[in-house]
């Protein structure tokens, strides 16, 4: 298993070509698919599924770290050193 | 309860399993009981009937079981859960952890079957108070802090629940525990939602999960992230199913949850903020309310119990061994421990909800019935929240973990009973997925989806491709670090210290000062009106008051003692508190 894995690591960029030739299959996939019972607008509209998650993956990630960065992320002690203070 | 009675209860197989465990444990047969117990269990589900252990006590009817299929799938995931994690804490020694994980189940089921809310309380406390053991057992001064919290949140969610339940009482003298319409929920019932909101972690009031689980020990935290907030989408199931707050929270919290699991460092905090997220799921398709909704919350319930353990399991397997559970300490660790690697991984598809996996089965359920309902932006968020999950626990917790850059990290496989459990669990993750009927049958009400259409299939294809582009894309950016994300826990936790210090700083001063001057003013002035009174003695008039000069010097000192200041005091108090109003109830 473990060599397995180490020779894919070691050809990364052939996996790299498989996932984005896997990432048109999904597109092309998208064309031959019957629609029964769209739900909203968007389910018919081919491809809009990856559009959605690229653009809701980056968004998130950006939103998500961007806030961590500028307010939440504090030291891992944050809780802590306070704690110790008022031990004393 | 009559005694035939008892032992159809599940939960009093935990009980007396809890109790014989010492005496086992000195015969170094501990496993035995471990194993037994939740088999036995998992046998007895299947021969219940539909009503059972009624009793009237003091005016009070209290209905320890009814069942119905709601109950039942519940009652069947909980003791596979029950079993599976017994199996991964066989290797565990000390046999208080084992008491506290086998009461912790008992609560669980206990609640589970509860016909009334006097029982469900009863229960719901004793799971509370179990599983903070299962967090002190971890032993580390963070641990047992984070175990106070957990523990004082239960004790005030329980307070409001209570609260709740005499408010029901006085209103309509019903505490039978039945769904409560929409229209006609009064003050109480909403009381009795926010008790048990709690437990679900809804936020605000979540806050307590990703506190707790990550500093609780390695198999404690495989049974919490599953029976906590589970029960809790039970409870909500059957009380509240259709209440539009819900439908709104439970959309909300799946994007909290998945949000904070995109930025934390901690493999075990990304999966506690997770859990919010996947209960978000279950609490927004209660809310929905339709039959499709319920069902799917009820069929995510169990898959997710699951896979989450699945994954708990992982990384506990990696904590176990490298004593390491930050992301930006690991990685590279596949050729160390393969099987565990797999399990992790094949825990983190089925939570993404790839196509044969229990998630393709559950989590789609739940988006297709708001989107039949036409919900359009409760489905748009679930959907982004699906984004968010293959991002955080699909992919960037296996690969700062397994693969990534290697960290040097030394390691090696866990031990064989932590493998048999990941098994179990692995292979149902794969089961429900290739064979989802098995779950559908078990659901309360009849199910008309299929998963497996072409247009779903193409739908999820995408999702998870393009989000796996935009992890390649961003890999760097998302690099963890060593960071301490706040949360809605700071208020407690600063508060508490402003608290704590307004406790030590100017009312100590006060209460030091006023002790001061009792000292020098008060006892000259009971000394002088002790003398006076046993001159009054002494002079003959024979009254009661001989010795009250002592005691009123006695009581001032007895006063200046009684503020310890010592946390662990107070929550005593707390819990004494409680079990006095507790008995109160049930003995006037």
């Amino acid at each position: 298993m473990a060599q397995i894995l180490s020779y894919l690591q070691a050809h990364a960029k052939v996996l790299k070509w498989v996932f984005f030739a896997y990432l048109l299959g999904t597109l092309l996939f998208d064309f031959l698919v019957e629609r029964h019972h769209p739900h909203f607008w968007g389910d018919s509209v081919i491809g809009f599924w990856a559009i959605f998650s690229i653009f809701g993956c980056l968004g998130m990630i950006v939103f998500c770290k961007g806030l961590s960065h500028v307010w939440l992320a504090q030291r891992e002690d944050f809780y802590d050193s306070e704690d110790s203070d008022n031990d004393e | 309860m009559m005694s035939s009675t008892i032992f159809l209860h599940p939960a009093s197989y935990f009980i007396l399993g809890a109790l014989l465990l010492p005496i086992f444990a000195r015969f170094k047969m501990q496993k035995v009981i471990l194993l037994a117990v939740p088999l036995l269990a998992f046998w007895q589900i299947h021969a219940l009937p539909e009503s059972f252990g009624v009793c009237h006590f003091m005016g009070f009817e209290l209905v320890f079981g009814k069942v119905d299929k709601l109950t039942y799938v519940f009652l069947h995931v909980f003791t596979l859960m029950a079993l599976i994690g017994a199996i991964y804490c066989l290797h565990v020694k000390e046999t208080g952890h084992h008491i506290a994980a086998f009461l912790y189940v008992a609560g669980s089921l206990g609640t589970t079957l509860a016909g009334d809310y006097l029982t469900i309380f009863i229960f719901w406390e004793l799971m509370a108070f179990a599983s903070t053991f299962l967090i002190w057992y971890r032993k580390r001064k963070r641990s047992i802090e984070a175990g106070y919290r957990y523990l004082l949140v239960h004790t005030a969610g329980g307070l409001i629940l209570l609260a709740g339940i005499f408010l029901r009482y006085q209103n309509c003298h019903d505490l039978s525990f039945t769904q409560i319409a929409v229209d006609g929920a009064t003050t109480a019932d909403y009381l009795i939602m926010i008790g048990f909101m709690l437990n679900a972690a809804v936020p605000p009031i979540h806050a307590w999960l990703p506190d707790a689980y990550p500093e609780a020990t390695v198999t404690g935290a495989v049974f919490m992230c599953a029976f906590t907030t589970k029960t809790a989408v039970y409870v909500l199931a059957r009380a509240f199913p259709g209440f539009e707050m819900l439908a709104i929270m439970g959309a909300i919290m799946t994007l909290y949850g998945v949000g904070y699991a995109v930025i934390e460092n901690d493999a075990r905090r990304i999966l506690a903020y997770h859990i919010v997220s996947q209960v978000g799921y279950m609490v927004c398709g209660i809310g929905i309310g339709t039959a499709m909704a319920v069902n799917g919350a009820c069929a995510h319930a169990y898959a997710h119990i699951l896979y989450k353990a699945l994954l708990f399991m992982g990384v506990g397997a990696v904590l176990e061994m490298t004593g390491k559970s930050k992301l930006n300490e690991l990685g590279g660790l596949y050729k160390r421990m393969p099987w565990a690697m797999i399990f992790t991984v094949i825990g983190g598809v089925a939570i993404s909800g790839f196509p044969l996996t229990s998630g393709f089965i559950s989590k789609s359920m739940i988006i297709a019935a708001a989107g039949e309902n036409h919900r359009l932006i409760l489905m748009i968020m679930l959907s982004l929240a699906a984004v968010g999950t293959f991002l955080s626990v699909g992919i960037k917790l296996p690969y700062f973990v397994w693969f990534g850059k290697d960290s040097g990290v030394e390691a090696r496989e866990a031990p064989w009973n932590m493998n048999a459990a990941m098994v179990i669990a692995a292979f149902m993750c794969i089961f429900l997925g290739v064979y989802p009927e098995y779950l559908y049958r078990m659901l309360p009400f009849p199910v008309h989806y299929h998963p497996y259409t072409l247009y779903h299939l193409s739908e999820t294809l995408q999702i998870l491709g393009f989000t796996g582009l935009g992890f390649y894309l961003m890999v760097n950016y998302l690099h963890p670090e060593p960071k301490c994300n706040l949360d809605v826990d700071w208020f407690y936790r600063k508060g508490a210290l402003v608290f704590m210090w307004v406790a030590s700083k100017p009312i100590s001063i006060a209460n030091d000062w006023i002790g001061e001057v009792y000292r020098t003013v008060g006892l000259r002035f009971t000394k002088a009106v002790a003398r006076a009174l046993s001159w009054f003695d002494w002079e003959g008039i024979d009254w009661a008051v001989d010795g009250s000069a002592r005691g009123v010097v006695k009581g001032g000192d007895k006063m200046r003692t009684l503020q310890t200041g010592k946390i662990q005091h107070y929550v005593g108090g707390a819990v004494a508190a409680l079990m006095i109003v507790l008995l109160l109830v049930v003995f006037l």
